[in-house]
């Protein structure tokens, strides 16, 4: 096994519901500007994972490092004030905000103080930021548009698109692809490689197609009940017998 | 954004209303002076339910405590220059205790909780005499006069008010037009992703139950004056609902909602008082039919136009 630069160290975390364990001990290291893949089947824990991971909810033991820093625990605002950043398995926009607004509102909290925000301009000096993404996301012709009123694939790129807005070190992606037609999952794909090149950030990404992960994770994961079964480079892990037992199929 | 054809007709619009009373009798007068007075506590209300979503059924209580710190600092002796900015910051402090519970329930729970405070707060002004005069009330609170000028005229309190009215609507624009306005919308629209993209909800959910409770506090200032005699009744919680009301009807989170939805609580039913006994019972089936057919509310008729146009 080769190692890797730790960046995320997620050691040993667990959480149980009673007597289910949802995650059971899973272990996983993030190098700097890397990109994991993590899969498995439905109710494998990987959401949970992620929740125990941001501090959504708190595991029941193990804990989390991230730049050496323990942040088990800690509250979803502390840790996108270290650079964290994530979207949700279902749709999370600001449905009344237009795109562009959605844009800024995902990043002029990092910028001054909260009663210096009061005094700054309506864009809070994002507006050029916020063009470069809509332009990076090919959403342009929907920019002064509110949210809600679009596609549920053109409001998925608006999800991933505010996760990088404030251009976090870390961003944990759950499930980028669900419900998008497969024209955009390659425009997807194409964004985040650019991203990752560009911002020099740290993803870790939970995907059902297979396709899509293979190709953008140089390193995957399978969760199975709670557990990870199998780890490494994507192509060892498909050709993994268990893994092809558990979850992929024949 | 405003247009400039907007801007000149909102413009035209605030002129004329400065103008009208003029040509009213003084019952008119002061029902337009009791208009600015409720539009201070709407406007104030449609920061904390419409932009930042926080459902509040305790607005009548903070006009209350404003009213109540007016009427005890004049009698006292105090320039209403003073009694103003003491009772914002005591509506202010109150309005950001009263979030506290926002932070841990939301939505009806959230209204019970407000309106369980605004009974509390109803009940003290009733009940602690020596304060508040019970149900006698504080009568004999003296119009405002600053630097030798006495507003004491229904003519001249009524532009007095509104030039206050207006300095808290021109103060929340440019609150609601900083990335403020953004935040508030966020925390509305989705607490939780918020949160993950570095929004503390805490403070500004705090924060949007104390400025607008603040807003009713100076509102409540000049209900004082207006009238000049307080007792517990203008505060009941009912007065609550009919604010919330306001901002409903007039359309919740639209910045001139509130315009709307204090014409329809304070001057509609004005209006309808040539019906005698059948007045209340209309204005009862015309919000019922507003909230029917218009649950955006009254601002959101252009929108629903322009969309069925676009649709043809």
């Amino acid at each position: 096994m080769t190692t890797r630069p730790s960046f995320l160290e997620v050691k040993d975390v667990r959480k149980a519901y009673g007597a289910i364990k949802a995650v059971d001990g899973v272990s996983l290291s993030v190098g700097p500007g890397e990109i994991v893949g993590v899969i498995g089947p439905n109710g494998s824990g990987k959401t949970t994972l992620f929740n125990s991971i941001l501090g959504q909810i708190k595991p029941t033991s193990g804990n989390v490092e991230f730049c050496g820093e323990d942040i088990t625990g800690m509250s979803p605002l502390e840790l996108s004030r270290r650079g964290v950043g994530r979207t949700f398995q279902t749709l999370q926009v600001f449905t009344h905000l237009t795109v562009r607004d959605n844009l800024i509102a995902a990043a002029q909290e990092f910028k001054g103080t909260l009663g210096g925000r009061l005094f700054a301009k309506n864009d809070a000096g994002l507006g050029h930021h916020a063009d470069e993404m809509i332009e990076l996301f090919r959403l342009k012709h929907v920019a002064h548009l509110k949210a809600g009123t679009l596609s549920y694939g053109q409001q998925k790129l608006i999800d991933i698109a505010m996760a990088f807005m404030p251009a976090p070190r870390l961003v944990l992606l759950d499930e980028p692809c669900a419900g998008v037609n497969p024209s955009l999952v390659d425009q997807l794909h194409d964004r985040l490689v650019e991203l990752n090149k560009t911002q020099g950030g740290s993803f870790v990404v939970i995907e059902h197609n297979m396709d899509f992960i293979m190709k953008l994770c140089p390193h995957v994961l399978c969760m199975v009940e709670g557990k990870v079964l199998a780890e490494g480079p994507p192509a060892e892990v498909q050709a993994n017998r268990q893994v092809l037992e558990a979850y992929l199929g024949n | 954004m405003t247009t400039n054809l907007q801007k000149l007709a909102m413009l035209a619009a605030v002129a004329a209303f400065a103008v009208l009373p003029v040509f009213l009798k003084s019952y008119g007068v002061y029902l337009c002076t009791l208009f600015c007075v409720y539009l201070m506590a709407t406007f104030g209300l449609n920061l904390t339910v419409g932009y930042a979503g926080q459902m509040s059924l305790g607005q009548a209580a903070f006009l209350g405590i404003g009213a109540y710190i007016a009427a005890i600092g004049l009698k006292f002796g105090l320039p209403f220059l003073i009694v103003l900015p003491m009772a914002a910051v005591a509506c202010f402090a109150v309005g950001l205790a009263l979030g506290f519970p926002a932070l841990r329930v939301q939505h009806h729970y959230l209204a019970f909780a407000t309106l369980g405070f605004n009974i509390l707060v109803y009940l003290l002004m009733r009940n602690e005499e020596k304060v508040t005069g019970g149900t006698f009330g504080i009568s004999n609170i003296p119009r405002p006069s600053i630097l030798g000028i006495s507003f004491d005229g229904t003519l001249p309190f009524f532009w007095f008010t509104l030039f206050f009215t207006l300095v808290v609507i021109g103060v929340l624009w440019w609150l609601l037009s900083s990335p403020w306005g953004r935040a508030f919308a966020a925390l509305r629209d989705n607490p939780i992703r918020a949160e993950s993209l570095g929004v503390n909800i805490t403070a500004y959910t705090l924060l949007a139950f104390a400025i607008g409770a603040a807003c009713a506090g100076v509102a409540g200032t000049f209900f004082a004056t207006l009238v000049q005699f307080i007792e517990p009744a203008p505060f009941h919680f009912s007065w609550s609902l009919m604010m919330l009301l306001a901002v409903i009807v007039g359309g919740s989170g639209r910045f001139l909602g509130p315009v709307l939805g204090t014409v329809i609580i304070v001057l509609l039913p004005e209006w309808l008082r040539f019906m005698q006994n059948w007045y209340l019972a209309v204005f009862g089936f015309a919000v019922v039919a507003l909230m029917i057919w218009l649950p955006g509310g009254l601002l959101s008729i252009p929108e629903r136009f322009f969309a069925k146009e676009g649709a043809k």
